[in-house]
């Protein structure tokens, strides 16, 4: 049954990643803009976390604090002990866009981690095909992006980040360019691949409804300048029932934790 | 009616072309070595209008200070038509081989450089981003993430340069050139009136112009940018 | 190496003076790093100044030509007055021809080959002919201008009529408008969208068969390009210089204000302006 309640996490299982008093400002002097201010969060070992937030609040800035593409204004990122200060290929990111390499096959792109991380071509294209099976995209290693839809596009980038094995698979808003379809079918594909591999995973998103039926931990952000809301946490048994009983509490619950920043949101935009 | 002296008839075109081709001076055909001495210089100045096009658009893209200052040097001198730099060279370089390649290197340059750098500072930012995560080092994102991508800027601007190149040459050939060359045929053609050699000489022009673009640029475009989808009209 | 160039702003701003003045500053920049360095150069005798004059002695030599002989402006006037002769006779003629081509499909197919033909042939390459038919004057250069910009404008009025949404002229017909006020309130600013760009483009070309021309016409007395042509013969590189530096600094006039302005006030008012 589930488990939905309002309490910052205090477990002490495998936290992987700690973000100690993160701070975030762009800009400087008079037209700076503070993203993030005093976000305080623990990120635990193989469990499924979303982040959702309003519009402009700063989760897809997170992430890339996360991922080392930015560095924190002042605060710290702590990650299995030491602290995150680039990118790097413990890490794995999925972006709205796909990011696909157009001049390279659909093999090509997922063996560019593999390679750079030092495996030999033979065993980088055999680890790669296993993935490319883990997608259901067997058949297409020798295609080129452009000739591929968004859903599979995006099962390839997701291959991709996940070929050289990081620890933490980063997700920014994957679905959001993919028709409503496509996108129920990629959350359920994604949980079942997940299933399967059990890493630590941060998602970003913008819909509720994704984030219950995918996420064990939902962090719900504030308005700008950002600090974690408050969290939920849910036990529901996997495959979720998007109109189970549980399911719509939870969700109504999120939305009620949401609603209040997103009105500041607006209200902030209008200024 | 029509003059026939300055507008000569098809057939009489062709025919003093073929006399020309058989012409011949030290063993080669007249015709033959004007077109392989255009060629030959053609070829120079691609090479390094390619080579120092592509270094400096490559730098220009990558460090936002040079192109800063670059751009607005592009700006004003891109523009000069080849031939009017043409005398500056021929007082530093005399007639000949050296003046006419170094125009048509500089002619070439410019669309390479600019193209280059318009290509590099396009880059979609999350394609560095998703290579840096992936563990590509500077080095590697350089040679595998911005320069395929630019690769069709690149194509582009070699296009343009080719053809800025081409009639570049032919030009400074009608000042520049000391007694062989294409352009140099028509233009002493022209000065003693003889207008089937003039109208011949443009037609062989055009033709082999087209040529080039379709023995070479055509397939090229087709195996690289075509097949990656990254066409740009 | 590789710098990212972000901005942040929430808000827009507004175009200040300071701000327009910085932009402009920003683009003589590296001229004067340039200059600067070029005539230390000189001073000291790293370069050779009879091979490559300092940038004070060209200065000097655009004062002298200017206010003590009077014959840069003389250049200029002629190499204008011819490349505005040349390039609006291209216009008019390349709009009249490319509506006719673009209305009626059997005429321009009977033509497309031959204009193909004539289209790849470099501007360049019609001075001899001009040269051996119609002399070594004035009236050869402003052909050759002609030629160098009437190409583009007949393509792109072709393809700007073509274009035009037959539901547009349907209007206008029902509205009592034909024959030539339908061309000039209907077809041709529809149409602009394809032509204007062409303006900007054949601008250009002409200009450069404008210095071609000028620098092959042996019997034309004044011009920017005779200016250059003529200055080997006296190695005058001074003259040379200058006579280079005007023709960048028009090149980037005539394109950059002139004709934008134009698209300005026609285009963006109306917004026309395909994606930039």
């Amino acid at each position: 049954m589930g488990n939905a309640c309002r309490e910052m996490k205090t477990e002490n299982s495998d936290i992987k990643i700690e973000i100690k008093d993160v701070r975030k400002v762009f800009g400087k002097d008079a037209s700076s803009v503070v993203a993030l201010n005093n976000v305080n969060l623990k990120i635990l070992a193989n469990k499924f976390t979303t982040i959702v937030g309003p519009s402009g609040c700063g989760k897809t800035t997170l992430l890339y604090l996360l991922a080392g593409f930015e560095q924190p204004t002042s605060g710290q990122i702590i990650m299995d002990g030491k602290p995150i200060e680039k990118p790097g290929s413990d890490r794995g990111f999925v972006f709205q866009d796909f990011a696909l390499f157009p001049w390279r096959t659909v093999l090509g792109n997922i063996m560019f981690g593999l390679i750079n991380n030092g495996y030999r071509k033979k065993d980088a294209r055999e680890i790669a095909m296993e993935y490319i099976n883990l997608v259901n995209l067997v058949g297409f290693e020798h295609a080129y992006p452009h000739t591929l839809s968004g859903g599979m596009k995006q099962r390839v980038a997701i291959a991709r980040a996940l070929a050289y094995n990081p620890e933490v698979l980063l997700m920014d808003e994957p679905f959001g360019s993919l028709d409503a379809q496509t996108r129920k079918y990629m959350q359920g594909e994604l949980i079942s691949i997940w299933e399967n591999l059990k890493k630590t995973v941060v998602f970003v998103t913008h819909s509720v409804i994704e984030a219950v039926y995918l996420s064990d931990y939902i962090v719900v952000m504030s308005a700008r300048p950002s600090k974690v809301k408050g969290i939920l946490k849910s036990d529901l048994p996997r495959p979720r029932d998007f109109v189970g009983d549980d399911f719509l509490a939870l969700r109504k619950e999120t939305l009620g934790l949401l609603e209040e920043e997103v009105q500041k949101e607006i209200k902030l935009d209008s200024l | 009616m029509i003059n026939t002296g300055l507008f000569p008839a098809p057939a009489k075109i062709y025919g003093y072309l073929v006399v020309l081709l058989h012409q011949e001076i030290a063993g080669h055909s007249v015709l033959l070595s004007h077109i392989v001495v255009t060629l030959k210089r053609l070829f120079l100045a691609s090479l390094w209008g390619v080579a120092i096009g592509m270094l400096v658009g490559v730098l220009m893209g990558l460090s936002q200070r040079i192109y800063r200052f670059c751009d607005p040097i592009i700006t004003l001198v891109m523009p000069i038509p080849g031939i009017a730099m043409a005398p500056l060279f021929i007082v530093w370089m005399g007639f000949g081989d050296p003046t006419i390649i170094t125009v048509g290197t500089i002619a070439f340059f410019f669309p390479v450089a600019y193209n280059a750098s318009t290509g590099i500072r396009s880059i979609d930012i999350h394609l560095v981003r998703a290579a840096t995560i992936m563990g590509a080092r500077r080095i590697g994102i350089l040679f595998h993430v911005y320069f395929p991508w630019a690769a069709v800027y690149i194509f582009t601007g070699i296009k343009l340069g080719l053809a800025r190149c081409w009639r570049t040459i032919i030009a400074v050939e009608f000042i520049a050139a000391a007694n062989w060359g294409l352009g140099y045929m028509i233009w002493d053609a022209a000065e003693y009136l003889r207008a089937s050699i003039v109208y011949g000489g443009i037609i062989l022009l055009a033709l082999t112009f087209t040529c080039i673009e379709r023995g070479l640029i055509v397939p090229f475009e087709k195996k690289t940018i075509e097949k990656w989808g990254m066409v740009r009209s | 190496m590789i710098e990212e160039y972000r901005t942040y702003l929430p808000e827009a701003k507004t175009v200040l003076m300071k701000d327009k003045l910085l932009k402009y500053g920003q683009f003589l920049f590296p001229f004067l790093v340039i200059g600067f360095f070029w005539e230390i150069s000189a001073r000291i005798g790293i370069i050779n100044v009879d091979t490559l004059p300092a940038p004070s002695m060209i200065l000097h030599e655009f004062y002298s030509l200017v206010w003590q002989k009077g014959a840069l402006q003389r250049h200029l006037v002629h190499s204008l007055y011819r490349l505005f002769t040349g390039y609006i006779l291209a216009v008019v003629v390349g709009v009249v021809i490319g509506t006719v081509l673009g209305l009626h499909r059997i005429i321009r197919e009977m033509f497309s080959p031959t204009l193909s033909l004539l289209i790849s042939v470099p501007t360049i390459a019609w001075i001899p002919v001009l040269l051996i038919t119609m002399g070594l004057g004035g009236k050869t250069v402003i052909t050759a201008i002609f030629l160098g910009g009437v190409f583009e404008i007949i393509y792109s009025t072709i393809a700007g009529i073509r274009s035009v949404d037959r539901q547009q002229i349907n209007a206008a017909r029902i509205m009592g408008v034909k024959g030539l006020g339908l061309f000039c309130k209907v077809l041709l600013p529809a149409s602009l969208v394809y032509v204007m760009p062409a303006l900007r483009l054949s601008i250009g070309y002409c200009w450069r068969a404008l210095v071609g021309g000028e620098m092959l016409s042996a019997m034309i007395e004044w011009g920017i390009g005779k200016m250059i042509y003529e200055a080997r013969f006296w190695n005058n590189i001074k003259v040379m210089f200058v006579g280079l530096i005007i023709i960048g600094i028009l090149g980037v006039l005539l394109d950059r204000t002139l004709l934008k302005r134009l698209e300005e006030e026609t285009l963006e008012k109306w917004g026309m302006l395909a994606e930039r």
